[in-house]
């Protein structure tokens, strides 16, 4: 109805303070709803990612090496120490699933990207690999030969074309998707025996890097057997095989993943009393906005409203303000997450999180959740007042009295 | 017409019950002009309002042309506010946010969906009739007390009622208004036939009625 609805819209212009304090704070609620919303889908989705592409549990690293444990465990450190590649072959540890060898090679001059630039060659051994193909997001129609390399989601360079690397012709073959770890996303991948087959080309200062040898790996990303315990596989590892450390413990996706579900409930159950807190208030107003407009839907009744118009009426106001409040709110929200968007992905890849942004079509359905719940709000709040006012005798509503 | 059979309002305060309309047995035949006199707090308003249908009887009936408004349901009931009583309050009752035309031709956009042209066109009509043609826009605080009260039976008249009731219409208002008003009320008595019964105060008002009923008391003395 018409009518009813522009009524609605003029009593909301009738007090403007008081309906942009409302809009204030349903937009304040359903900001942090959405922000919340869109940072636990994006961080869900994260995981989700870290579910079915990054398997690593654990990492086997030589017993000097330095490692920045705070990364995801995708790729292996560079360091001038190395293992021998038959390590596990040999070990044949239960506790562990699989053990992928990685050799890195952290090198400059190599003539990708510009001059000084270093680049870290990382080799991975097709057939045990699991945390570099899972992330092929395009390649060539054919399978992966010797020559060929693969990107890592920070470098550019068309597929099939020719990529010089010390002088050597090799095949970008592939690319991989974003997954927020640096080393990964700068790499440059391939088979060992491509990285191999450099060997003779790279000239560090001490001769070319010890993991480009034969035989030898940088390091192994470990998946744990299924029900085995970090902790079992770690002492399994350390008292078969000697000269290494393990990391794990809270740096591993495990420990992440029980951080990140903590965090995620503690975003829902803000999320739910945000949502409760502010239903009260918007009730509360409603009931004193009906108390006050007593006397005018006496008169709409009087002269032959229905009960339901009535009700509408005062549920479309509400409505109208809290959904304009929703929509407030997804704006803000959006600025903030701009606002932060650097400090807070960096901030999640410290702690280990490899953030992966909501895309495009689903932050519009968060936003779009978040209006409606907004105005949902607006509905429950105002119903009840308004659907007891409408019960009352029209002449006590225009007398005023009760 | 209208009859009312042992109607009754009590109301319950903290003092305890207070019976506002005891008992009270009414028949206005159609077309008549009835004027209830009778003291402040004797009871009328809240008779009125039981005819009118907006205040619920404690006990008795209210038949309008045959219908026993008060066993209706309660949107049958607003309809029937709507389409057969047009009621003039006591007090100012425009809504402050429409415009008068808006106002006037309010219960004719309710319970109804049709082309609202003809409806605004009998709304300009109606307040060109009660002197207020040059208002149309204006909003009820724009206007004067007199002027409003003139929108309300403009209002109460858009849906061609066949019952008016009016309650103390003129009571705020200067003698000369009051005389303007009340001619207005009383040639849509005549002209159109439509049923008025009207509160008064004013004995030399109610003389000119056909029937003239006496509260004290809540109950009916003459
Ligand atoms: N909602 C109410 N609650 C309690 N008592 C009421 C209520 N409405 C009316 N009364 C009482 O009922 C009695 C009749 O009131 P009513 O308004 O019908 O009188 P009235 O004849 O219209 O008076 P007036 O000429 O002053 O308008 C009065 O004693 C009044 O105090
Ligand atoms: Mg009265």
């Amino acid at each position: 109805m018409r009518l009813l609805a522009s009524l609605a819209l003029q009593n909301l212009g009738r007090r403007k303070a008081r309906s942009l304090l409302l809009i204030a704070a349903v937009a304040v609620a359903s900001g942090v709803v959405f922000t919340g919303a869109t940072l636990m889908r994006s961080i869900d989705r994260s995981m989700a990612v870290g579910f079915t592409r990054l398997g690593a549990d654990m990492m086997v690293v030589p017993e000097g090496a330095l490692t920045n444990i705070t990364a995801a465990l995708l790729t292996v450190e560079p360091t001038d120490l190395v293992l021998d590649q038959d390590l596990f072959a040999r070990a044949a540890i239960t506790s562990v699933n699989r053990a992928a060898p990685q050799k890195i090679a952290r090198v400059e001059h190599s003539g990708i990207g510009s001059h000084h630039d270093s680049v870290d060659l990382i080799g991975f051994e097709p057939a045990l690999d699991f945390t570099v193909q899972p992330w092929l997001v395009e390649k060539l129609n054919r399978d992966l030969r010797p020559g060929d390399v693969i990107l890592g989601a920070g470098r550019t360079a068309p597929l099939g074309s020719e990529l010089l690397i010390f002088g050597k012709a090799h095949t970008v073959y592939g690319r991989l998707g974003k997954t927020g770890v640096g080393t990964h996303e700068r790499g440059v991948f391939m088979s060992f025996a491509t990285l191999e087959a450099l060997a003779g080309s790279v000239h560090g200062p001490n001769g070319p890097p010890a993991a480009l040898q034969q035989g030898k790996v940088s390091g192994f990303l470990v998946e744990l057997a299924p029900g085995a315990t970090p902790l079992q596989a770690r002492f399994a590892i350390l008292s078969t095989v000697k000269g290494v450390r393990v990391v794990t413990g809270d740096s591993t996706m495990s420990g992440i993943r029980q951080g990140l579900a903590a965090l995620l409930d503690g975003i829902l159950a803000l999320m739910v009393l945000m949502f409760a807190s502010t239903a009260l208030m918007v009730s509360v107003l409603f009931s004193a906005i009906v108390t006050e407009r007593r006397g005018e839907l006496g008169l709409l009744k009087a002269v032959g409203a229905r009960r339901g118009q009535i009700v509408g009426m005062m549920v479309i106001e509400a409505m109208i303000a809290t959904g304009a409040g929703g929509a407030l709110g997804v704006v803000l929200g959006i600025l903030v997450m701009r606002l932060y968007e650097r400090s807070l992905v960096y901030y999640l890849e410290t702690i280990g999180v490899p953030f992966v942004w909501l895309d495009g079509p689903h932050m519009v359905a968060v936003a779009m959740l978040a209006v409606v719940m907004a105005s949902i709000i607006g509905a429950l709040g105002s119903l009840y007042p308004a659907w007891r006012a409408s019960r009352r005798d029209p002449y006590d509503l225009v007398r005023g009295e009760g | 017409m209208l009859s009312c059979r042992a109607l009754r309002k009590d109301y319950v305060t903290e003092r305890g019950p207070v019976a506002a309309v005891a008992g009270v047995d009414l028949d206005v035949a159609a077309g008549r002009y009835a004027a209830i006199i009778g003291r402040s707090g004797s009871g009328k308003s809240s008779l009125m309002a039981m005819i009118g249908g907006l205040s619920r009887p404690s006990a008795g009936q209210v038949l309008v042309e045959g219908t026993d408004i008060w066993s209706l349901s309660d949107n049958a009931l607003s309809a029937f506010r709507n389409r057969r009583i047009g009621y003039v309050f006591q007090f100012a009752s425009l809504l402050p946010t429409l415009r008068l035309i808006d106002n006037v031709a309010l219960p004719g956009m309710l319970g109804r969906t049709g082309a609202t042209k003809p409806l605004y066109a009998r709304a300009a009509a109606l307040l060109g009739q009660m002197g207020l043609g040059d208002h149309l826009d204006a909003y009820p605080g724009e206007v004067s007390a007199g002027e409003q009260r003139r929108a309300v039976i403009a209002r109460a008249l858009i849906n061609e009622p066949a019952l008016i009731l009016a309650d103390e219409p003129t009571s705020d208002l200067d003698e000369q208004t009051e005389i303007e008003i009340m001619d207005e009320l009383l040639a849509v008595n005549c002209e159109r036939g439509t049923t008025l019964i009207l509160v008064t105060h004013n004995l030399a008002l109610a003389e000119q009625a056909e029937q003239i009923v006496h509260i004290a008391h809540g109950t009916i003395v003459a």
